[in-house]
């Protein structure tokens, strides 16, 4: 089976091309936030601008053509409205003119089916880590097959208080690694720490270290949030995998780029003899192989989209996908 | 000393302290975390617990007497009895577990962590467990988040006689409950009542 990924939920335009699980292409353009961050209307006016040219690339790359296609998935939600629609149309206009399947994909959910895909791991607890999310997600079979959330934050994701504190102190884009070229050389500083079982919150955390910005050397501040927020991670996360008694942890989305997050969730596991996996840097940050990936899954499956589930849902909760 | 039982953020063993038997809970050290974080966290949070282990038995709430405190450990006496989880008690005996809710919510505290595996069956006593979680709080939120753990983890029968007799003795009980209804409605606690 040979499938096509539109994925264009945020700032990313990306195209994957999947056949038979392997995945073929994976080409992407990436909007420049700049200083002022995401304004919709004008990211999905990138996204328009962009469209054919990465799909064609995708498909050069991965040598098919349209016509072997069997199917096309796209990211129905959760992300900017406007953006959701550019893949949305871009994809239904496609499944139309070739006659084939169209998959509407939960963007969470690609996260980790992708990165289930290249582990091999079978049924980890998921630290789901962007911008927009922070969750620990694991497979529930009851009342239908969905990722049930063991925990998440109670305000906003890791990589939004990230960017934002990294906006607020004057720091230069691509903020997340910015603040954590910054930390290497930095010393600790106390900062809140706020988990609640297994659940998060960043803002606290947020406006403590755009206040110290102004007092302390960056570096420190830096590092200090950095290691604060991760750990809060890693200590709702052990929580989860205790709790499930589960022997496989996997992370995944934007920030899960971060080698330290990655470093000490490799910690913990260890400590409790947990396998641990994790997707290359390009296929955690958004992208279209993950939903390519996903939906040829689903399709495999047999599962068919009805015309009334072809739409998009900005706020498309994880757990409300059926998962296959 | 023997492991008795532990989770994620610490480990409880049996010990022996003055010829009695005790167990003792140890916060350990987490190599994840920086050192200066993390004897931070072990060590406010092993205060927070045995002070409310204290403010709980003031309250009027049984839990176990603390017996000494370590800079990440807290000794404590051992009780003999059963976690409620593995007890069979008849519907109404929920009505003292409800009881016991109200009592520790006023005086001030929520547990964090309510349900049956943290309910020791003593006789005919109840005995509430692992203060982890717990915080200094009257908050309805809170309280509410108490409940609901406890509504997800028993029967519809049991929960109506906790729920009732929690409603009779909790201060403010109204407030809590109509926040329980709302908390409940939002998403990622709807999925399981679709069963």
């Amino acid at each position: 089976m040979i499938v096509i990924g539109i994925e264009s939920s945020a700032h990313t335009f990306g195209v994957g091309v999947v056949k038979n699980g392997k995945i073929l292409a994976n080409e992407k353009k990436m909007y420049d936030v700049g200083a002022s961050g995401m304004i919709p209307a004008e990211v999905a006016e990138f996204h328009v601008e962009n469209s054919g040219e990465v799909l064609e690339t995708a498909l050069g790359k991965s040598g098919m053509n349209l016509e072997d296609v069997d199917g096309i998935g796209y990211t129905k939600g959760p992300g900017l409205g406007p953006c959701l629609q550019v893949g949305q149309m871009t994809a239904k206009t496609l499944a139309t003119r070739l006659g084939v399947e169209l998959v509407p994909v939960n963007h969470s959910v690609a996260h980790v089916e992708i990165t289930k895909h290249v582990t091999g791991l079978i049924d980890p607890v998921a630290l789901y880590v962007s911008g927009g999310n922070s969750q620990i997600l694991k497979i529930d079979n009851k009342p239908y097959r969905h990722y049930r959330i063991l925990g998440e934050t109670f305000d906003i994701g890791v990589g939004n208080m990230l960017d934002s504190f990294a906006r607020a102190a004057g720091l230069k884009p691509a903020w997340g690694s910015t603040v954590a070229k910054l930390a290497e050389g930095g010393r600790y500083t106390a900062m809140p720490y706020t988990v609640k079982g297994m659940d998060f919150a960043f803002t606290g955390l947020l406006t403590r270290a755009t206040e110290l910005a102004a007092e302390r050397k960056m570096e420190d501040v830096c590092y200090s949030l950095q290691e604060t927020s991760f750990a809060m991670l890693c200590e709702a996360t052990e929580r989860a995998l205790l709790l499930t008694n589960s022997v496989e942890l996997c992370t995944c989305g934007g920030v899960a780029q971060s080698k330290r997050l990655k470093e000490m969730l490799g910690s913990v596991c260890d400590e409790h003899k947990i396998k641990f996996g994790f997707a290359s840097d390009d296929l955690n940050a958004d992208n279209g192989a993950m939903i390519a990936v996903t939906a040829e899954k689903m399709l495999e499956q047999g599962y068919r989209a009805g015309p009334k589930e072809c739409g998009i849902e900005q706020r498309y909760r994880v757990d409300r996908a059926v998962v296959f | 000393m023997r492991r008795f039982s532990g989770g994620a953020e610490a480990e409880i063993f049996e010990t022996e302290i003055f010829g009695k038997g005790a167990v003792v809970k140890v916060r350990c050290e987490k190599k994840y975390r920086i050192r200066e974080l993390d004897v931070s966290i072990r060590r406010t949070r092993t205060r927070r617990e045995a002070k409310l282990l204290h403010k709980a038995r003031m309250g009027g709430v049984l839990v176990p007497r603390v017996i000494a405190l370590g800079k990440f450990s807290i000794y404590m006496e051992k009780l003999s009895g059963t976690p409620l989880k593995d007890t069979k008690i008849p519907e109404k005996g929920y009505g003292e577990i409800g009881r016991l809710l109200a009592r520790m919510h006023n005086a001030g505290i929520v547990h964090g962590d309510f349900t049956p595996a943290n309910i020791m069956v003593c006789g005919d006593d109840f005995y509430v467990i692992d203060f982890g979680l717990a915080e200094d709080s009257r908050s309805s939120e809170e309280r509410a988040i108490d409940l609901l753990l406890m509504k997800r983890s028993v029967g519809r029968g049991h929960y109506k006689f906790f729920e009732s007799a929690y409603a009779r003795e909790a201060d403010g009980s109204k407030e809590t409950l109509a926040r329980l209804s709302e908390v409940e409605l939002r998403g990622r606690y709807q999925i399981r009542t679709l069963t």
